[in-house]
């Protein structure tokens, strides 16, 4: 009798705040744009906001690639140029670069004609193609909404293949709905799927690294609580999975920071929305939680420097203190009043002890306003690296000679 | 003497113009577009868009979209195949120098006076500047076409529209049909500057 008076109660309680609920939503204000959500009520008049990718590329000529600075014996050149967005660098298996870009829409194909590059473009019109992995002849593209593939591409550069869907179950929030693709050591394809806000709670399905099998089988969450990763790569030896993440907007000039982090197993939960930067709660979401709920960042990589490239360094060229350092490209942002970021960083990892952080390549950003934005790297056979510019729409390739 | 400095002030205007925006050569390239959109970027038919005072970002992306097949259109998608990228960037530096005109579109007070507030509370001036006179890749709006402030911001509502990244889709979810109307009215309303 008594249980039958509790539910009836509660469903009576459930009626009558749905019945206020509703029409309170209904009159709610419009959701300002995704940069601007979550600006305090006394930030409305700043004239921060983010900076506008220009249409087209740079000509050789407007790149002064001779203001990047790298550490002695480091040489840096233009490699390419004229790949409008170039953002992600993938090999094929016969020499062919893959390159992605994310607003402009395509994919492009960079020959090496000795001395000098031939781009092709290959797809266009995509949704933010910004994810490409190459695999067995094959190669993947992540698009916001569904992740494709391109059977045999290297073969039909002038004529390529269909784009054949691999997995298609996906959000298609456009905020943060932008994907980095990579093959782990598992074989399996990882990529993220962003929070679809500056800050909010958000659903299930996102604020996540996810992975699927090559097939577009065997979908499962990897990481947790990761608001945007648009980087991430695996160490050499151990095998095991670091990522960057961009942190909220609109808490600070300061804070929160950036994100290097570490996911050795499937299931941890990196404090997104709750915890920033690992030790500071949301002042809405982080209510009645506590950081030390969370996987703490393996580095802080400091306020609003846009973190995205991630990249173990493998290669033999450079002085063997570099082998297995990671390059953290980090694109840079636009809520910091003091521009950071628009630089490579790099980081040494060291057992037992706390990582080593230092600048790797800078000066893209003269008088707080960038020229261009460095936003992923790749190897190249040598030992050489590529770093790929999506503002100037140019690649550089940094080599050492002893 | 002369002609050598005629010859030299030639390879340098020759070298710019291969790295910068040429206004002139803009024009020039105009002529076919004129015939819908004016002469000097100001359309006078109805449902055709005012390119005049338009943010050189703007123009070029839509001519990108265009041409790669995300926004289509039947009269402007077989126009944009055709066009460089140099093309591009002459044509969006012309329309960005002309003097933007309002297009004097026949407007309802009522719906003017409704779609007034929508400004604020759908935050438009956020990106499109509080005179919505646009910027960068945000376009001006101020006394633009009302057909054509209508369909396109009806298209962005009912997701058949395609924007650059997302924005205006997301901002135009939580329209009404009703309130599409009046924020056209609005905007058409205004002068531009």
């Amino acid at each position: 009798m008594r249980r039958t008076l509790v539910i009836a109660l509660t469903v009576l309680l459930l009626v009558v705040v749905t019945s206020w609920l509703i029409p309170a939503q209904a009159q709610q204000p419009a959701a300002p744009p995704p940069w601007k959500q979550g600006q305090p009520a006394e930030l409305a008049n700043s004239p921060l906001a983010p900076v506008p990718q220009p249409p087209a590329p740079k000509a050789p000529g407007e790149i002064p690639v001779a203001k990047i600075k790298v550490p002695a014996g480091f040489k840096v050149e233009l490699w390419a140029h004229g790949i409008n967005n170039a953002r992600v660098m993938t090999w094929g298996s016969k020499g062919t670069l893959f390159v992605s870009s994310r607003v402009a829409g395509n994919v492009y194909a960079v020959l090496d004609k000795g001395g000098t590059r031939e781009v092709k473009t290959i797809a266009k019109g995509l949704n933010l193609p910004n994810g490409v992995a190459f695999r067995d002849g094959t190669l993947y593209v992540a698009e916001i909404h569904r992740i494709t593939k391109m059977v045999g591409i290297e073969d039909k550069l002038d004529s390529p293949p269909p784009m054949e869907v691999v997995y298609e179950t996906l959000p298609k929030d456009a905020p943060h709905g932008w994907k980095y693709l990579a093959f782990g050591p598992d074989g399996k394809l990882y990529f993220n799927i962003g929070a679809p806000c500056n800050i909010c709670l958000p659903p299930d399905t996102h604020a996540n690294i996810s992975r699927i099998n090559a097939d577009g089988t065997g979908f499962e969450y990897w990481a947790h609580g990761v608001r945007n990763s648009v980087g991430f790569d695996w160490h050499p030896v151990t095998k095991e999975l670091y990522f960057t993440t961009h942190a909220r907007d609109w808490l600070g000039e300061d804070v929160p920071s950036d994100r290097f982090d570490h996911a050795p197993k499937k299931g941890l939960h990196f404090g997104f929305p709750y915890c920033h930067q690992g030790d500071i709660l949301d002042p809405e979401f982080g209510k009645g939680r506590a950081c030390g709920e969370f996987a703490p960042p393996l580095i802080k990589t400091g306020p609003h420097v846009g973190g995205n490239g991630v990249m173990f360094y493998t290669g033999t060229m450079f002085p063997t203190e570099y082998k297995n350092r990671v390059f953290l490209t980090q694109r840079g942002a636009w809520n910091r009043t003091e521009k950071t970021g628009y630089r490579v960083m790099m980081v040494t990892l060291r057992m037992g002890d706390v990582p080593k952080y230092e600048v790797f390549a800078e000066g893209w950003l003269e008088n707080n306003q960038p020229w261009g934005r460095p936003v992923y790297t790749q190897h190249m056979k040598d030992g050489s690296i590529l770093i790929a510019d999506d503002y100037a729409g140019a690649i550089y390739r940094v080599s050492y000679q002893r | 003497m002369r002609r050598l400095g005629t010859l030299v002030v030639l390879l340098v205007l020759s070298a710019a113009g291969a790295e910068a925006a040429d206004v002139e050569a803009g024009r020039r390239k105009s002529a076919p577009c004129a015939a819908c959109h004016g002469a000097d970027g100001n359309a006078t038919i109805p449902g055709t868009p005012s390119l005049a005072g338009q943010p050189t970002f703007f123009t070029h992306w839509q001519l990108i979209k265009f041409r790669d097949g995300r926004r289509r259109d039947a009269q402007m998608s077989p126009f944009a195949q055709s066009l460089s990228d140099e093309d591009m960037a002459d044509l969006a530096a012309f329309y960005a120098a002309q003097p933007p005109k309002a297009r004097g579109s026949a407007v309802d007070p009522a719906k003017v006076a409704a779609g007034r507030p929508l400004v604020d509370t759908h935050h438009c001036s956020s990106c499109h500047t509080p005179t919505l006179t646009g910027q960068q890749q945000v376009p001006l709006l101020a006394g633009q076409d009302l057909a054509y402030l209508r369909k396109l911001l009806g298209g962005f509502r009912t997701g058949t529209a395609s924007d650059l990244d997302g924005t205006m889709t997301m901002a135009a979810r939580p329209l009404s049909a009703e309130d599409v109307e009046n924020l056209a009215h609005y905007l058409a309303s205004l002068t531009p500057r």
